[in-house]
Parts: C-alpha cells; structure tokens; sequence
C-alpha cells in the first residue's frame, strides 16, 4: 500500500496537480495526496459516482468500459484513470495544461498497477 | 517574502509584460495574469484579462483568467465588508456582502451572512430574499426537491415581510410555473403586475404562463417529481417562444455537425439542446446508445465539477476500446463526436466548442 501511496504523492508535486487519489470502484480511498481545502471523501464520492455512471451508459450501449476519462471545467481539470477494481483520479487547476503531466500520470498508473499486481 | 525573492519576482513580472506586448497571445496574457494573481494583485490580473480578450475574445483561457480574477476581488472586497460589518453593521453592507457570496457560490458564507443579517435586523426581508435566491439557484442547477422547496418557503417569507418587493414575487412565480404549480404561479405574477401596470415583461409573462397546464398546488410532490423525472414541466417563456435566431442557429449548427462528420476518424457527431437532437454520422434512430452516454455522461461530468467547485464541465473525453467520445456543453447546448483512431481530438473539441457557443449567442439574441 505504501508504494501506491508514494506514487500518488509523487504525482501530486506534478506542475499543476492539486491532488491525486486511488478510489475503489465502490468509492473507498485506497491512497490519497490532496491539497488543503480538498477533502479525499468528497473526491472519492463524486469520482465514484461519475465514473458509475459513464461505465454504466456504455456498457448497457454494448461500449465497453471506460479507460480514461478527461474532464475539462472552468475552474479546474480532471482526469481519471481505470487501473484493476479502482482508477487514478487526478485533480488540475484550470491553467494546468493535462497533455504536460501525461509522462507523470502515465508513471504513476504503470507503478500502481505494479504494486497492485504485488500486493 | 524576503528582498532578493521580490526583486526577481519584479524581474520576471518585467520580462512577462514585455513579452505580452512582443508577442501577444492568449498564453502571454494569461502567464502574466497568473503571476498577478500569484502577487494578490487580482485587479491587474482583471485588466490584463480584459486586454487579452480585446485582442483575442474567444480565448477560453483568457475569459478563466478573468473569472479567477475577479473571484479573487470579490474575495478581497467580502474581508473588506466584513471588517465594516463588525465597526458598523447595516442592512445595506449584509446585503453587498451575501450578494457577493452569492455570487462566489459559496453558500456556507452566505448562509452564515443572512443569518447574522436576519437576527440583527429582523425587520429586513433582504436576508430571506438572498436565501432564497440561493436555494433557487441551487435547485435550478441540480434538480432538488429539497432545495426547490426551500428557496419557496424563503421566498414566501421574503414576499410576506415586504409585500411591496417585487424580486421574490418574480422568483417565486417562475419557479412555481416551471415545476407546474400554474394556478400558485398566477397570484404571485398578478401581484407583481399591480405593483408595476406599465411592465409589458410582466404581461408577457402572464400570457405565456396562462397557455400552460396546472399541475396542482401541492408542491411537494411537484418537486419531487421534478427531481425524478430530472427536468421542470414548463419552459420559460424566452425558450417557448418561437424565434427566427434559433433557427438561424440551427441551421449553422447543422452545417458545424457535417464539418465534423467530415473529418477523419469522426463516426458519429450530435448536437442536443433541451428535448431536440441533430445527428450526423453512423446514427440509426433516437435510441441510438450514443445520444444517452453523451446525455449521461455530460449530466454527471456537471454534477461533478459543481459538486467539486469547479465550475461547468466544459470538455470531456471519454476513452475506450470503442475510440473516443468527446463532449462540449455551454448552458444547455451539448454537442459530442464519437472518434475513432486517428482523429484530430483537439480539433473536434474545437469544431464542438464552435457549435454549442454559436448555438447559445443565438439564443441570447
């Protein structure tokens, strides 16, 4: 668990980040590295339930599941990663740019995944 | 912040602001404006936004700046309020002090400011009035029959201490015709009408309101089925009226749609505002699967950034071993592509963004 918490932390000192968690499919956090005022709850809960939800439409359309999904809001960006039974969730400020941090999401998808297949 | 720390911190705001007069772009702008913000200097940041969008007023970038900009001045002038509040409290510094808390959506402040406003000055309806016009604008957003409920009992209070106040009788008679309290709706518009015979809105008003079917006055089960059904029954009367604009826009809307279905790697486009869709592509029917993952996917993406505060979900992009989905929303106007490999997903975002922002000036014409 502490290597998955290490790589979340590390993914929250990325320019632009301002919090990175791994949330079970079920909305339980599994890691968390946010900053002040965010509460790792709140975002597991509204990720859960966004994720929830895009992963039902598609698979009752015979879409498959989701892998990744960006959002892009007016005052922030997110994006969300599918790993085994929970996804990345990652937080931006609105003048992150997302395709910059790409190197560092995809690192810390690839050590989670690892440390997972570990545990 | 020490001495060396500012001087370089001046330096590099130097080298900024020359490069935004060298070399004007969004970016330029909005580097210098972040450093403004950075500083606390919010109003410097605001007139470099204001600069940028002169130059480039289609910058998404540069309108964030801006908003940023002048959230940070609100916040600025809430401290300044609430230091003058405890000097000298007046109904008239609670009021400017919850309509900017209003207008930050920070709904904690602005409850905790009414009832501090409310129990110093019990006699003043302003309180009720701004409660209210939260609760409302919270249920507009998502829906809640607990909040629609609210925001009316507030708004009735606001109504019943100054019957001569003709905002809550206004809020209260669009939110009762909406959820379909018709009959309720009509007293208070007739109210409003003999405060103001000259209003030619509040006829309009009126007669559009009269056209529609009553529901019933039991308003709690009229919220809770709009929160069931997840949209009010009645349209207002700018979006029910017929207008030449939104048939103009419908038309660039459905040039936009084949631009993108002509470009390579897009299967499927689809533009949707309220109950109307236009599709362009590999799309059979209304029960195509596309039209209720974008509808979904766009209604929780916004649940989620609201919830979260931050924003609208402008953009988002859903990837899968089925390609692409990639949705734009501005108010009500959504407009999604399904791409395959190889599409340009920048410049669909692009080509979406075009179609739901003329889609909306033409409303707002």
């Amino acid at each position: 668990m502490s290597k998955i918490q290490d790589a979340v932390a590390e993914l929250r000192h990325a320019p632009g980040v301002k919090g990175a968690a791994v949330v079970t499919d079920d909305g339980l956090v599994a890691a968390s590295s946010v900053a002040t005022g965010l509460d790792p709850d709140v975002i597991s809960g509204l990720s859960s339930y966004l994720m929830m939800t895009t992963n039902r439409s598609l698979t009752e359309g015979n879409y498959g599941g989701c892998s990744k999904l960006l959002l892009n809001a007016t005052h922030g960006k997110a994006v969300f990663v599918q790993l085994e039974d929970s996804y990345l969730v990652v937080l931006f400020d609105q003048f992150a740019e997302i395709d910059q941090a790409d190197r560092e999401v995809d690192d810390a998808v690839a050590r989670i995944r690892r440390a997972s297949r570990l545990a | 912040m020490h001495l060396i720390q500012r001087m370089k911190i001046w330096k590099e705001l130097r080298r900024l602001e020359q490069r935004a007069k060298e070399q004007p772009s969004p970016s330029t702008f909005v580097d210098l404006g972040q450093v403004y913000i950075n500083l606390d200097l919010h109003d410097k940041a605001e007139r470099m936004a204001d600069d940028g969008l002169a130059l480039f007023p289609k910058s998404i970038e540069l309108r964030q700046l801006l908003d940023c900009a002048r959230r940070g001045l609100r916040h600025r002038r809430a401290q300044e309020l609430r230091a003058k509040l405890t000097r000298s409290p007046s109904p008239k510094l609670f009021r400017e002090l919850a309509t900017i808390y209003l207008d930050l959506g920070d709904s904690n402040a602005l409850h905790a400011v009414c009832q501090e406003w409310s129990l110093r000055f019990p006699e003043d309806s302003g309180s009720w009035l701004m409660l209210g016009q939260a609760r409302l604008t919270s249920f507009y957003r998502d829906l809640a029959a607990r909040e629609g409920q609210e925001a009316v009992q507030c708004l009735e209070r606001a109504a019943s201490m100054n019957p001569e106040e003709a905002q809550s009788r206004r809020l209260l008679g669009e939110v009762l015709y909406r959820i379909g309290a018709v009959h309720e709706a009509q007293k208070h518009i007739t109210a409003l009408r003999e405060l103001d015979p000259a209003d030619q809105e509040i006829e309009q008003l009126l007669s559009h309101v009269a056209t529609l079917n009553d529901g019933g006055s039991d308003l709690s089960s009229l919220f809770d089925e709009v929160e069931a059904h997840g949209s009010l029954m009645h349209p207002t009367a700018q979006a029910a009226a017929p207008a030449n604009t939104t048939e103009r826009s419908f038309t660039d809307v459905r040039t936009g749609l084949a631009r993108i279905s002509e470009l390579s790697g897009v299967s499927k486009a689809v533009f949707i505002r309220g109950s109307k869709a236009m599709v362009k592509g590999d799309i059979k029917d209304g029960r195509d699967p596309f039209l209720r993952i974008v509808r979904v996917t766009a209604k929780a993406a916004h649940r989620f950034a609201r919830r979260l505060d931050i924003g609208n979900a402008a953009k988002t992009v859903i990837e899968g071993d089925f390609g692409q989905i990639c949705i734009c929303v501005y108010g009500e106007a959504l407009a999604a592509a399904q791409c395959q490999e190889g599409a340009q997903i920048e410049q669909v975002l692009g080509e979406l963004q075009e179609i739901v922002a003329g889609a909306l000036h033409g409303v707002e014409d």
